[in-house]
């Protein structure tokens, strides 16, 4: 009896009767399925091991009794607690005890998800067929015809037919095992206490998940006498609920999950730190854009690879020194929408991320120009993809506008996608925001590990720039 | 009193044990009877004068001791068995018969944490939640739990890579319902654990949050909140600051709200959540707006990290933890007044030593601009540019929406002429600003906003216009200045 408290002061604070008798009906299973539960607990030697999550419905105050971890929680969220626990620490014995609301009705989901996922848990299920803590509503295991305070009349057949969570959970490929037992006899009894045991012993050999649904009496909501409740049971449970082993599998030890590392050294190689200072090739800021926060907008559709050039670029800026951001904005489909991008550069803080005045704007596509070319600030400049945008709208004469081949150029070079870095190399000519180097090697690092690619984009940056050095001549 | 009184403690060893039964623990169920096949057992006609019940009476003189009554007995202390030669005595006093120490738990102890430097690595350049992520991380947070939501899910997806590579452990949940669960589950354990979702998401871990808040459990919740209500939208919005600050669930619960604005306090704020989370047992909530999840910056890292200890009250499944016990049920009215007392007492303590915030420009302001977020960023370029037209403004920007940074205002407020709020939301911001004010007996300045709803972030030159237009002064023609 060692696994129950000496007394149990979490009872009404342990005074009086309540120090020694549950807080259970006279002849509830609850108190049988936990006595079964604590010697398990004890034969297997796994006391300090144990963590005991109690549900919502009677068996709440489950950790009044069990002298073990417990944790209470909420209303059909046990199997995500154990969840919790059971990554916290695999070598915690982790028993999620629920009854047929908890388990069957309100957390049908995380039940699901813990019998999918086949972690080494243990799960108890108490199934009365009835709502005991709350005062006798229908459950899902109630009988067809079975009266409750919500089904007075008898449970109706647009309520459908019990749920028969055993033969649910054995279907999934997780547990390891699973079986229905009962309480009604010597023997059924005994069934139970072997069932819980092996249901202990196969998470801590680290084998699986167990699932053990136990049909137990409840005479206070039955209405019945206790040893008159063990015959209905027997009489009417039994054909909707058949007992036995509904799967058992002989499964490998493989739960293993490592112990978190916390060196210094290998988190900062994990996240892709460095402590190798960029090289700069910019001189000061580029003022000629504007004095203290330059605003590029890049606009396209998905796939025109805006939000790419646009982190370059950005980052580029933060290895001159200089605070950037960059911030995407997309429609909602995850691929082929419309794609912005917003820029800024500053030299102290920038301030506002968005843009919507830029000093720049990259359009590469009809839409797009005609979106954001009127919010181009007056002195400022448009690069666009004169392949797609032959004739650009008149933005006035206080606008640069700078048409670059970009997609024709692209394909020249064998790969449509790189039409973004011919975008990038004329926006570096047509601006010198900073020098071409600077973005060139941003390039070589970003693509350090995919080089095949690298000659291209190069050459994409470059016909880019002399594609915008034409037009900026032909335009004077 | 013994009531095995055919035979009684005197009855002779069988080999085997037999029941023995205190009276006041038999519940009177009468389950051990049709249990027993010698019919050893039967219903006392005597009504015990302690429980009202009529106890059964076992006849030890027939017991052959097979036990089957004793596994038909849903008592712990209901029937049990003994050797006969054990019982020699008669009992009144259950602490004789078993014992007075209530447990051989030990006393949990705390296990300290310490802090590691960290090798000097350059600025990296990140993406807010990828800034949070790796806060995280360097916060001691090896669990993650989660769903996936936009525009929060880059966080998650960050951690999804790099917590295995730390041996750490990355739970894509059934549901954010499930997800806040199974933080409440890690939390329990004593172990750091976050999430990163959005306002939907957010709404469907409430109930657990209030779990937590009740059993005191740690975790961090990083909302990037999205445009609302119902599906919304993905874009920014600040409309869950009601939600975050005065809505965490039912019953009275509260938890630090922490509003970074760059994604360097995307990293910054997400490694006090953690500090703060486990300092006050309680839930930590960072607040941003889509925008920040989304945006790129430069981010500094911290020179040391965190090698978390193992709380002492924590139930982690090893016998150093075994007395600990975690829970939000008070069944008894003067217990959950008491709890509730406590609770109440940690967020005044929370009230008093929390509270943050940032100026900008604030020594001299006539008119306070007040916004907390992305927007704050737009409302920093609106105090340059009005200063540059010599209008005397400042920024308050609140770090920690709640407890709200009264301290760090009831100053500026002496100066001010006028406040002006800037939000990405119908005003939530203002709401706390007005509870505060009000709850310090202060009178208000006339009180202005900008406000900008459904994703759309108010601009800077909005801001301008408002402040312009509340200063007296005409807005001129938007010129040169910052965009």
């Amino acid at each position: 009896m060692s696994v129950f408290f000496e007394n149990f002061d979490r009872h009404a604070h342990g005074e009086g009767l309540k120090g020694h008798s549950t807080h259970y009906c006279a002849g509830c299973g609850h108190g049988l399925i936990q006595k079964f539960l604590a010697e398990a607990i004890e034969e297997l030697g796994i006391q300090d091991r144990t963590v005991a999550i109690s549900p919502v419905g009677c068996s709440v105050f489950m950790y009044y009794y069990l002298d073990v971890g417990n944790t209470q929680a909420a209303h059909g969220r046990a199997p995500a607690v154990a969840i919790g626990h059971k990554t916290a620490n695999p070598n915690a014995i982790v028993v999620s005890y629920q009854g047929d609301g908890d388990l069957a009705s309100i957390g049908l989901a995380e039940i699901m998800q813990a019998c999918q996922m086949g972690m080494p848990m243990t799960f108890l299920f108490v199934n009365n067929a009835i709502y005991g803590m709350t005062g006798g509503q229908m459950a899902p295991t109630t009988l067809p015809g079975q009266k409750t305070m919500t089904t007075p009349k008898g449970r109706p057949p647009i309520t459908g037919q019990p749920l028969r969570m055993a033969e649910i959970v054995a279907q999934i490929d997780g547990p390891v095992y699973v079986e229905r037992c009962a309480l009604f006899d010597a023997k059924q009894r005994n069934r139970t206490k072997k069932a819980i045991h092996k249901a202990l012993q196969l998470q801590v050999e680290n084998r699986g998940l167990s699932f053990v649904e136990i049909l137990a009496e409840c005479p206070t909501h039955l209405k019945l006498s206790p040893v008159e409740a063990e015959q209905w049971v027997k009489d009417k449970m039994l054909p909707f609920f058949p007992l036995g082993v509904k799967k058992d599998e002989v499964r490998e030890p493989w739960f293993n999950l490592g112990t978190p590392s916390f060196d210094p050294q290998r988190i900062a190689s994990v996240i892709g730190g460095t402590d190798h200072a960029p090289e700069r090739f910019g001189g000061g800021f580029p003022t000629h854009l504007h004095e203290h926060d330059v605003a590029i907008k890049f606009a396209g559709a998905g796939g025109d690879g805006a939000q790419t050039i646009a982190m370059l670029i950005t980052k580029a800026a933060i290895n001159e020194g200089w605070d950037s951001t960059h911030i995407p904005s997309y429609g909602p489909e995850s691929r082929g929408g419309t794609s912005y991008a917003d820029v800024h550069i500053a030299d102290g803080e920038v301030l506002s991320p968005a843009c919507p005045h830029p000093q720049v704007l990259v359009a590469f596509n009809p839409p797009s120009l005609e979106k954001f070319g009127p919010t181009v600030r007056p002195g400022g400049i448009v690069i666009y993809d004169s392949s797609v945008i032959p004739q650009p709208p008149d933005l006035g004469d206080r606008i640069t506008m700078i048409g670059v081949p970009c997609t024709a150029i692209a394909q020249e070079l064998g790969k449509v996608m790189a039409k973004n870095m011919v975008a990038l190399g004329a926006l570096q000519a047509a601006t010198n925001v900073f020098p071409a180097e600077s973005f060139l090697s941003m390039l070589r690092k970003v693509l350090q590990n995919n080089c095949a690619m690298l000659e291209l984009n190069e050459a994409a940056f470059e016909r880019g720039q002399q594609a915008a050095v034409r037009q900026s001549q032909a335009a004077v | 009193m013994v009531t095995n009184d055919n035979g009684g403690p005197k009855a002779k060893a069988a080999g085997k044990p037999k029941p023995y039964l205190l009276p006041e623990f038999c519940k009177a169920c009468a389950r051990c009877i049709p249990a027993c096949p010698r019919d050893c057992i039967t219903m006392s006609t005597e009504i015990n004068p302690l429980t009202g019940r009529t106890p059964v009476v076992v006849d030890w003189e027939r017991c052959n001791g097979c036990g089957l009554c004793l596994s038909a007995c849903p008592e712990p202390y209901g029937l049990t068995g003994v050797m006969a030669d054990e019982i020699e005595f008669e009992l009144v006093d259950p602490k004789v018969l078993f014992g007075d120490k209530h447990t051989t738990a030990p006393e949990p102890v705390d296990i300290p944490g310490t802090r590691l430097d960290m090798p000097e690595l350059e600025p990296m350049i990140l993406k807010g939640t990828h800034a949070s992520a790796i806060g995280a991380i360097l916060a001691g947070c090896r669990h993650f739990y989660g769903y996936p939501i936009t525009p929060s899910t880059e966080g998650a997806e960050l951690l999804a890579r790099l917590l295995p590579e730390l041996d750490g452990v990355f739970v894509q949940a059934v549901s954010e319902v499930a997800a806040v669960n199974m933080i409440y589950g890690c939390g329990g354990a004593g172990l750091r654990s976050m999430t990163f979702t959005s306002s939907p998401g957010f709404s469907l871990m409430l109930e657990g949050i209030s779990y937590m808040i009740g059993a005191e459990l740690p975790g961090v919740f990083f909302n990037v909140m999205r445009g609302g209500p119902g599906l919304g939208n993905i874009a920014p919005e600040q409309a869950d600051i009601k939600l975050v600050c005065r809505g965490l669930g039912h019953g009275n619960s509260h938890a630090i709200v922490l509003a970074p604005s760059t994604p360097q306090e995307m990293l910054d704020l997400t490694m006090l959540a953690f500090e703060l989370s486990f300092k006050y047992r309680n839930p930590v909530v960072l607040a941003g707006d889509g925008y920040l999840g989304q945006v790129t910056g430069r981010v500094t890292l911290p020179r040391q990290m965190v090698k978390p200890g193992l709380p002492a009250w924590a139930v982690h499944g090893d016998a150093v933890h075994r007395k600990n016990f975690i829970t939000s049920i008070a069944l008894i009215e003067q217990d959950l007044e008491k709890h509730n007392e406590h609770l109440l007492d940690k967020y005044a303590r929370i009230s008093r030593a929390e509270q943050r915030f940032a100026t900008y420009k604030c020594d001299d302001a006539e008119l306070l601009i007040v916004a907390c977020n992305t927007p704050a960023r737009m409302a920093k370029g609106a105090v340059r540019d009005l200063r540059a037209r010599g209008i005397r403004a400042g920024l308050f920007r609140p770090i920690t929406l709640w407890p709200f940074p009264i301290d760090g205002l009831l100053p500026l407020l002496e100066k001010a002429r006028g406040v002006l709020m800037v939000e990405a939301g119908p005003g939530q911001l203002e709401d706390e600003l007005r509870l505060a004010v009000s709850h310090a007996g202060v009178r208000l300045p006339p009180v202005s906003h900008v406000r900008r709803y459904g994703g759309v972030l108010p601009q800077q030159h909005e801001i301008d216009e408002a402040a312009l237009a509340m200063t007296g002064h005409t807005a001129p023609a938007l010129t040169g200045g910052a965009s």
